[in-house]
């Protein structure tokens, strides 16, 4: 049961990351990205291929991956600069499924649909499955403090409010003398690194990652726990992310009370459930459970 | 390999005349609720689904059917919008949007309760296809094909001609003086989420129609569905037909140069291109 | 700002309390053994697990009616994969450290299996699969996997042998995008050329609604026997789509990709003479009448017989060995499913040869396993549709 409830922890985490990097792309900078999936993948196949393949130690590969995500991030930004919102999502989308259309076809560098098995965990060998179950949980919760930190503290500063200023109004922010262009280069990156960092994290964690890992479903999912607490605040975003981990797997247990039903019947009304409860969560609190509230130091932008 | 061009357009075509109609249903709810609702993965199963239920439950031929296909996934579009989807416009295009992500698996799950996970063929005549000129084309296909077409020139009329359709566009194009014209913004929302939907489902039904239908029907629509509205211009309906034939063509004559394990790239890398040069789409934004 | 969202917050707290407490209130039954099933339920795989699931619990009920198991009862507890690696580890996880299953049976997809089966092993918890890919055996399980499914080295090669005993002259290999693709076309090829055998290949992109453009692309080079690769969905717009394009030549196909669910959508004219292959059971065996009458199907599909076979192996190794964890039935699986015992089609039947020597014998073969948890000794059963039903042709 404690491995259990520390391996949900660890996910828990690990979609907490997601959101928060989601976060900081759609947020704070207000970019809507559906093809997060795509950089999750990015971060935990270069971790997972420096640290199998070319046999670097975890925390190279980790910063590795966490910089290609980045890059990736970047160059995606690049070249949607003019999009709006809609369009973007549609892109961003595509974008997620070509990741994953890569990593299943070119063989000689993802090894192709068989992925990835064996990537190593930190100490992993010389732990129990408990054990190392608890300090990857430990590992995991520390980071999405830092980056729950670090993007919080973003999210104050003056760079946060013009990235904010963007979001509300891209052209009035240029006007007033913000370089638009770069700054939503840089926060895709920043965000692109999270995601990119969500990735390793899995990957070092599960020890093995493969295309149908990065299916639009996880997607669904983080744009959800996002919603579902409050687009724009770190806080929102880590909260969503336990709740819609609660949800998921809280699900499995009201299955086993239901009476007996016939497996495909049984595991849609677990999926219905699961959309039926977010639903009802938005439409309570269509701004999130935690709704973004200007922060302290900053008067006038909303 | 330049000899099965031919046989690559035609095939190409016939996929873009088919994509187009759920594509057109997309964008059309997008001008006039100005949001893309994910769920027409989720609509486009259940056209699927209540055809087949008309055609194999209750007998009906295919032409009815697809009239069947029409008002459920209609009638499911308008009262799911009404539930969920509606509330949450004010709070903005992209809560609404994840709020239809979240409606599409609610939807699809009810297919798969009521349905099961089984894969089920329509009750068609199946027929070999013809050979002209080496190319081939099958009965089935054209008949689609003409379906299609019609319902695009029903869709088309009824928007140039009935004063819904012209209330849908003076909506579309600016909602605040159609509100002043006395518009009612609600009922014409209602309206189009009712045949938007309805599109989509008899689309999902066309494309279902030459193969096995499951409750992931939808799902393997969308990406191309999407793209069409896309190239074509988000909201601009003649865009979204047109934008359906570039992606149709596109999936079908990339399999000259490209490995056909990319065939979904290619939507992709169409929408690009297209938005790189014109980050409108083809047509831009006017609905109609 | 963090003061005002505590009410929220600590309500989040005592949802998250009540939703994991939850298991104190499903493990009432206390004393039962228990296996997880975790099959495809929902997405890509989902016209498989139900039935995969179903097949299992046929099994085990039979065995809970005849008294149990060391007298005991087994509970099933079914969770889905999804057809996801990350949403089958979370399940997996579930299974085996709230639940304390010994064993997880019929996981489908290869991405699935080697997901979970790190868990498996490190928690001596055994995995039954009927997953392909030649991969998964060779990965550090210790003993604690065991494969039903032939491996798609073997399967490839032996039907790509019956199609140059069939007659053909010029081959095609069409399928999806999967672990085993590539290795496929490679043994085609390979086998093709010691006759002197052209072979044309194409991967495709699974998930699309029509191949139209495939297979005009295939038949280019005029094959005159067709190999598919894929599974029962791309199958069936696979078989229609050729037999629209007016392709006469022979088809053949693994029997999990044309199996009765593509029956069911396709008119019988588009099946026939349609060759399949699977692992045989042995001929009227007991296993295979036992799961037709589980499933209430005349042709029962290789997945389900798979799974039924996981439940019973499993039963009986547990009946062996007198004790209920994963690693009893990890250490005395080969002591019941081959060598001279008594050779048993059922967990119920076998249950009353035991402490004596058994050897089941099941619905998808004779089941005996190798040190590395492939099955050996496989008979191929190759069947041809005639008149919309698949007939038994020959076994090699």
């Amino acid at each position: 049961m404690l491995s259990y409830l520390l391996a949900t922890l660890t996910f828990a985490g690990i979609y907490g990351m997601l959101a928060l990097g989601l976060n900081v792309i759609w947020g704070m900078t207000g970019m809507i990205n559906l093809g997060l999936a795509g950089y999750f993948a990015v971060g935990a196949y270069a971790s997972a291929l420096l640290t199998t393949a070319a046999g670097l130690p975890i925390l190279v590969g980790a910063a590795i991956g966490i910089a290609a995500a980045a890059v990736t991030g970047a160059l995606t930004a690049r070249l949607t600069l003019k999009l709006r919102g809609d369009y973007l999502a549609i892109v961003t989308l595509g974008f997620g499924e070509l990741i994953r259309l890569i990593a299943a076809n070119e063989i000689w560098l993802t090894n192709g649909s068989d992925g990835i098995p064996g990537i190593p965990g930190p100490f992993r060998s010389s732990l129990s499955p408990l054990e190392f179950n608890a300090l990857f949980a430990a590992i995991t919760v520390f980071a999405v403090a830092f980056c729950w930190a670090l993007t919080e503290r973003l999210r104050r500063s003056p760079y946060g409010r013009a990235l904010r200023a963007i979001r509300e109004d891209e052209t009035a922010a240029a006007v007033a003398g913000k370089k638009v262009g770069a700054m939503k280069v840089q926060a895709f990156a920043l965000g692109a690194a999270l995601l990119g960092l969500a990735g390793v994290l899995y990957a070092h964690f599960t020890s093995y990652i493969a295309p149908d890992v990065f299916r639009p479903l996880l997607t669904i999912y983080i744009f959800l726990s996002l919603t579902a607490g409050g687009t724009g605040n770190p806080t929102g975003a880590v909260l969503g992310a336990v709740i819609v981990v609660v949800i998921l797997e809280g699900s499995r247990f009201a299955e086993a009370i239901l009476p007996a039903m016939s497996g495909a019947g049984a595991a849609a009304l677990r999926e219905i459930t699961i959309g039926v409860l977010l639903i009802v969560i938005m439409r309570l609190r269509p701004e999130g459970l935690l709704a973004e509230r200007p922060p302290k130091p900053l008067g006038a932008t909303r | 390999m330049l000899d099965i061009l031919p046989q690559l357009l035609v095939n190409g075509i016939i996929t873009g005349t088919l994509l187009a109609i759920p594509a057109i249903g997309f964008t059309a709810i997008f001008a006039v609720l100005r949001f893309p609702n994910f769920a027409v993965a989720s609509h486009a199963t259940i056209g699927a689904f209540a055809g087949y239920a008309a055609n194999v439950w209750l007998g009906l031929p295919a032409e009815l059917s697809l009239v069947a296909a029409f008002l459920v996934a209609g009638l499911v579009g308008v009262v799911s919008d009404e539930i969920a989807l509606r509330p949450l416009r004010p709070y903005g295009a992209l809560t609404t949007a994840i709020a239809s992500i979240a409606l599409t698996i609610v939807l699809e799950n009810v297919v798969r309760l009521i349905f099961g996970n089984g894969l089920r063929g329509y009750d068609l005549p199946l027929v070999r296809d013809w050979r002209v000129w080496d190319i081939r084309i099958g009965p089935q296909q054209i008949e689609n094909f003409a379906l299609a077409l019609i319902l695009m020139a029903v869709v088309f009329a009824a928007l140039r001609f009935s004063r819904i359709g012209k209330a849908m566009r003076a909506v579309a194009d600016n909602p605040a003086l159609a509100e002043l014209k006395g518009i009612d913004p609600v009922r014409i929302g209602r309206l189009t989420a009712f045949f938007g939907m309805g599109l989509v489902g008899a689309g999902g039904m066309l494309l279902g129609l030459g193969t096995s239908i499951d409750p992931l029907t939808g799902f393997r629509f969308i990406l191309p569905i999407f793209a069409a509205a896309v190239v074509g211009g988000l909201g601009s309906i003649p865009g979204a037909a047109l934008g359906a034939m570039v992606v149709g063509l596109g999936e079908e004559v990339a399999l000259l140069v490209l490995s056909p394990a990319y065939k979904s790239a290619v939507g992709f890398m169409a929408i690009v291109l297209v938005l790189t040069f014109r980050p409108r789409g083809l047509l831009g934004e006017r609905a109609y | 700002m963090i003061g005002t969202c505590r009410p929220t917050r600590r309500a989040a707290l005592a949802g998250l309390a009540a939703a994991l407490a939850a298991p104190s209130i499903v493990r009432a039954q206390e004393g039962a053994i228990r296996f997880g099933t975790l099959t495809p339920l929902t997405g890509t795989g989902g016209t498989y697990g139900p039935a995969m699931r179903d097949a299992v619990i046929g099994a085990v009920r039979a065995v809970n009616a005849n008294g149990g198991l060391l007298g005991r009862q087994i509970q099933i507890v079914s969770e889905d994969t999804q057809t996801s690696p990350e949403a089958a580890v979370r399940a997996a996880r579930k299974l085996i450290d709230v639940d304390g299953v010994a064993a997880i049976m019929g996981t489908w997809a290869s991405s699935v299996t080697t997901a979970v089966a790190p868990l498996c092993w490190e928690s001596k918890t055994m995995l039954f699969t009927v997953s392909g890919a030649d991969s998964i055996t060779q990965l550090p399980h210790q003993g604690f996997i065991a494969r039903t499914q032939p491996n798609s080295q073997l399967q490839i090669e032996v039907a790509s042998r019956f199609m140059v005993d069939q007659g053909g002259t010029s081959f095609a290999w069409i399928g999806p995008q999967t672990p085993f693709a590539q290795s496929s076309i490679d043994i085609l090829t390979a086998v093709a050329a010691e006759a002197g055998i052209e072979v044309e290949s194409l991967i495709y992109e699974a998930e699309k609604s029509t191949y139209r453009s495939e297979v005009d692309t295939i038949l280019r080079s005029d094959p005159d026997f067709i190999q598919l690769g894929g599974y029962a969905a791309d199958s069936t717009v696979l078989l229609r789509d050729l037999w629209q394009a007016g392709y006469e030549g022979m088809i053949i196909g693994p029997a999990y990709a044309v199996n009765d669910s593509v029956v069911e959508a396709l008119p019988a004219e588009v099946l026939e003479g349609v060759f399949t292959w699977e692992g045989a059971p042995a001929i009227d065996s007991e296993a295979y009448a036992n799961v037709q009458q589980i499933l209430g199907v005349e042709t029962v599909d290789p997945y389900s017989a798979q799974t039924y076979d996981h439940a019973n192996l499993a039963m009986l190794a547990i009946g062996k060995a007198g004790a209920s964890s994963g690693q009893a039935i990890h250490d005395h699986l080969r002591e019941i499913s081959q060598g001279s015992g008594q050779a048993t089609g059922s967990a119920v039947s076998g249950l009353g040869v035991l402490p004596g020597d058994v050897n089941y014998d099941g619905a998808s073969g004779p089941c005996d396993f190798d040190e590395i948890g492939d099955i050996t000794g496989t008979q191929f059963l190759f069947k041809r549709f005639e008149n919309g039903a698949p007939v038994e042709f020959e076994r090699v």
